[in-house]
């Protein structure tokens, strides 16, 4: 069969070889078929199993014939040429059939892509439809769920609930029958009722606005008239003012004085309002000011950075002022204490009016970071006073208002607090400070309101209006009783210093007509010297002899008797007696430790006193105790019983009427004057 | 010279009073209560105040023990004496004796047992009593002072039955001498008078100041303090202090002293005596010299 079919084959294989290279595309298979050996209509009808086993047995053949030829070759010989090329014209035939079968395989392969080819790509057209189907379909999807969830924005327009629609719309428009049994028309209706609202409400807005606009003119128009009013306002005031001198209502300048008060610092604004308002209820004689610069004080409230700047230029300045020295530190610390002691610009003034035209002047400070107020004094009297050189510390400024309140001497802050300050700073006590700054006196903090309890230090204290208001009036009166019994004083002074004794009239009944000791001298002592008097010690001892009272001398003699008065002037004078010490030089010393009748004297005046008060209030209450111990030293000098064993008279002949010259283990003389039967007698 | 000085107390005007009272306050008399336990002291002002001498002597005593526990006023004028029978606190000063119940006497508001003025002489000024003296033996006080007499008062009945007069001034101090029952008043007049209690009369008289020894002119010639022991007696004052032998009315020995003796007891056989302005109680043996003085 290969034989045949090789022989076949090779015109075949010429001819279909030329006749598609000349045939044209438009010939039909069949065409081809009919006049050509196609082989690959031949590969459809052999049977590749076969097709196997023929190439098999090709290979074979092939194989042994190469061993044929092989064999004649090795042997040789003549025949073997015509036996080899007939054997080897027989594997070519092999070989052709070899040929035929791959190409047989070939066009079978080929065949086979391309049946899968198509078979795939039939499927891949599927596979693409299928997806472009699903595609759409998952597109369609979400278009449906987009429409469903569409909402309309009339369901976001809050609708009036139905029954109100009912009620309210106008029935062409709400069409009650065709809406109620359609929702879409319903909502339709309300849609429309809800347009027509709100153009009508739209409408109303547009009203409002047009006369808001109206109005505001009217009001512009108004306050320009009124701010016209404001300066003829203050031209009548000020056209006023004469005619308010005139009927002694100085409105205008209670009313400036109110506007500067609410520049002063709390314990100040107490005190003067405390003052102002007991002035007008009160006492008409007390008149109230304030005095400083306000600009200063509201220099004061600056912000902080402000302040600090102001430093640091005065520091600069300062540095360049003193070139190349730096301030030392004692300038430095002086001026920290300065600026401690710094006082607020603004001060109140108050100035009461006694019945003998003088007039005492308070000066109120305040200290700001103390935290404590202070006062300076000044009395002025009516005419012109020449002071006795004894009354020197009278009505000093720095002394006059000492211990108004027992205990007060005002030379110690009040504040607690102060110390911890004072002592940053180098300051041992306000002492040293009081000549400039004024006395802190505690009647001071508390007419400003300010209390610092001992037991509970507190933190930040008040100004209390309450507090300084329960004190005002005592302390009026006690500051006029002060400076009126100082002025008693001072005249009374003038008037010993001279040698008289200056007994009124109204008070003489308490002495005999006739006195015949009398005062020579009366000159102040300090108060060392007081203390270092041989005879004062028991007052000393007594804890009545501090450095805040004053202290006098005064000499009474007659004949040979030398009387010497230490006399201790409380700053009370005259609700606390002046108490007297007594020293007798007659026949040697006597003194109340060596002679009870010098100490029966002292009670007379020291205890005895208030029969020496006089009429109240009271001024005469020194000059009388003088006048007694003149007294009581003729009867001393005159009761003297006699010494038999000295010749000659008594010294001082009795004059004095008395019933008995001893009475008493004691044997007190009679030092008691009995008015108006003028006679002496014992306690 | 260094002094402590106290520190200045603020004062108001009631403490400058009560500092300026006390200052000038004199205790003119005592008494020991019959129990022992308190001390009464009058003083020129007329208050009586009362002292517990138990919790003042005791070792826990602190400054208010030393306080009075209860001052009242109980006269008006100076209180110059006071005595204590065993139930009562007798005082006298501005010519009234007054007496108080001891167990009354510390409870606050105590009024006064009773009051008796003896009948005065004078009316234009009311004399003080100086001296009160207990006699046991009739419970009876004797009164003297100022108008120159010397009263008996019975205890019990508070009637004067004796009034005893001689001093030519008012009297100081009485003593009474036990066995004889017998007066013995010192007086400003400056003579010792001794009196009988039975019979009323003056039975002996020294004239102190007359004799040289003792007297001393420049001080004058009152009397102030008198001690007796029967035989013997003290007495001082203006003139010297000397001790007398009664019988012979003549002085034994002077003691040597410069100030006026107020007041003087006879104490086993020493003499103790006190000027009142010095701090020092002396003690004297009879024999005239000082043994040692007692210092406060």
């Amino acid at each position: 069969m290969s034989s045949e079919s090789s022989k076949k084959r090779k015109p075949k294989v010429i001819r279909s070889d030329g006749a598609p290279a000349e045939g044209k595309r438009n010939r039909s298979d069949t065409e081809q078929e009919g006049k050509y050996y196609s082989e690959e209509a031949e590969v459809d009808l052999r049977d590749p199993g076969r097709d196997y086993e023929l190439y098999k047995y090709t290979c074979q053949e092939l194989q042994r014939l190469m061993a044929e030829i092989q064999d004649l070759k090795s042997r040789g010989g003549k025949d073997a040429a015509i036996e080899i090329e007939d054997r080897r014209i027989q594997s070519c035939v092999h070989f052709m059939t070899l040929k035929k079968l791959n190409r047989l395989a070939h066009i079978r392969l080929k065949k086979g892509r391309d049946q899968t080819h198509e078979a795939k790509q039939k499927v891949d057209a599927y596979h693409l439809q299928l997806q472009n189907l699903l595609y759409e379909v998952m597109h369609l999807q979400k278009e449906i769920t987009k429409c469903l969830e569409f909402k309309s924005k009339h369901e976001e327009i809050d609708l009036v609930s139905l029954e109100e629609f009912y009620k309210e719309a106008p029935p062409d428009i709400s069409k009650a029958e065709v809406t109620m049994g359609d929702p879409h028309q319903q909502t339709l209706a309300r849609l429309d009722w809800e347009l027509e609202q709100r153009k009508r409400l739209a409408e109303k807005y547009r009203e409002c606005l047009s006369n808001k606009e109206k109005i505001l003119k009217e009001i512009e128009v108004k306050k320009e008239y009124l701010s016209s009013l404001q300066p003829r306002l203050n031209s009548i005031m000020q056209a006023s003012l004469p005619v308010q001198e005139y009927l002694f209502m100085p409105f205008d300048q209670a009313h400036k004085q109110y506007e500067t008060a609410r520049h002063l610092p709390p314990p100040l604004y107490v005190l003067f309002v405390q003052a102002t308002a007991y002035g007008q209820a009160c006492d008409k004689t007390l008149s109230v000011a304030i005095e400083g610069s306000v600009d200063e004080a509201k220099a004061l409230f600056k912000p902080p950075e402000d302040s600090q700047d102001d430093e640091s230029d005065s520091d600069a300045e300062e540095e360049q002022t003193t070139k190349r020295r730096r301030p030392t530190l004692g300038v430095q610390l002086d001026d920290k204490r300065k600026e401690m002691l710094k006082r607020h610009p603004l001060s109140v003034m108050l100035d009461l009016k006694c019945k003998d035209d003088s007039v005492l002047h308070l000066t109120f400070y305040y200290l700001m970071n103390l935290n404590i107020m202070t006062v300076k004094a000044k009395v002025t009297t009516a005419t012109e006073l020449i002071t006795p050189i004894s009354a020197g510390d009278l009505l000093s400024p720095d002394s006059v208002l000492s211990c108004l309140y027992p205990g007060d001497h005002g030379k110690k802050t009040p504040n607690p607090a102060n110390q911890y300050q004072f002592d940053k700073v180098g300051i041992l006590t306000l002492r040293d400070y009081v000549l400039d700054l004024g006395h802190p006196y505690l009647w001071v903090q508390k007419l400003g309101g300010l209390h610092f309890p001992k037991e509970q230090p507190q933190h930040t204290v008040v100004a209390d209006h309450s507090l300084s208001a329960s004190h005002m009036e005592t302390t009026m009166k006690l500051l006029k009783t002060r400076v009126q019994s100082r002025l008693a004083l001072h005249k009374q002074f003038a008037s010993l210093e001279h040698g008289i004794v200056p007994v009124t009239s109204d008070c003489q009944y308490l002495f005999p007509a006739k006195v015949v000791s009398r005062l020579v001298k009366w000159v102040a002592i300090a108060h060392e010297d007081y203390m270092e008097l041989h005879f004062t010690k028991d007052i000393v001892e007594a804890g009545l002899a501090g450095d805040t009272n004053l202290y006098y001398m005064a000499l009474v003699e007659r004949g040979t008797a030398k009387l010497q008065a230490a006399v201790v002037l409380n700053p009370g004078y005259s609700s606390i007696p002046p108490i007297f010490q007594l020293c007798l030089n007659w026949k040697g010393e006597k003194t109340n430790s060596n002679d009870d009748n010098i100490r029966a004297m002292e009670s007379e005046v020291n205890v005895c006193y208030k029969e020496l008060c006089g009429p109240r209030p009271s001024h005469q209450l020194l000059t009388n105790q003088l006048q007694r111990l003149c007294v009581l030293l003729d009867v001393y000098l005159e009761t003297e019983s006699h010494d038999d064993s000295v010749e000659g008279p008594k010294e001082f002949p009795q004059e004095k009427m008395c019933l008995r010259l001893f009475r008493g283990p004691s044997r007190m003389k009679p030092f008691k004057y009995n008015h108006p039967q003028g006679f002496f007698s014992h306690r | 010279m260094e002094r402590a000085v106290p520190p200045a107390v603020p004062l108001g005007q009631m403490e400058v009073f009560q500092a300026l009272q006390r200052l000038h306050m004199t205790i003119f008399s005592q008494s020991v209560s019959p129990c022992g336990k308190f001390l009464a002291a009058g003083n020129n002002y007329g208050q009586i105040a009362i002292f517990s001498l138990s919790a003042a002597l005791s070792s826990e005593a602190k400054e208010e023990s030393k306080k009075p526990i209860v001052t009242f006023q109980a006269h008006d004028g100076p209180v110059y004496s006071m005595v204590s029978t065993d139930r009562h606190l007798l005082s006298a000063g501005d010519g009234e004796v007054k007496a108080w119940l001891w167990a009354e006497i510390l409870k606050k508001g105590c009024k006064e047992l009773w009051r008796r003025q003896p009948p005065y002489r004078t009316s234009l000024e009311v004399p003080e009593i100086n001296a009160l003296l207990l006699v046991p033996k009739e419970n009876s006080l004797i009164l003297a002072g100022g108008d120159c007499q010397l009263h008996t008062m019975d205890l019990e009945t508070g009637t004067f039955t004796r009034a005893l007069r001689g001093h030519t001034d008012y009297i100081h101090c009485l003593a009474l001498r036990e066995r004889s029952p017998e007066v013995l008043s010192g007086g400003e007049d400056g003579a010792v008078r001794l009196w009988d209690l039975r019979t009323a009369r003056e039975v002996q008289t020294i004239e102190v100041y007359k004799h040289e020894e003792c007297s001393r002119p420049h001080n004058g010639r009152w009397i102030g303090c008198l001690a007796t022991d029967s035989d013997w007696m003290v007495c001082g004052g203006g003139p010297a202090l000397t001790l007398w032998h009664l019988r012979s009315s003549t002085p034994t020995t002077v003691f040597p002293m410069r100030a006026p003796q107020k007041h003087v007891t006879f104490y086993q056989d020493l003499v103790l005596t006190a000027a009142g302005n010095s701090c020092r109680v002396d003690v004297f043996t009879n024999l005239g010299y000082r043994a040692f003085s007692l210092s406060f």
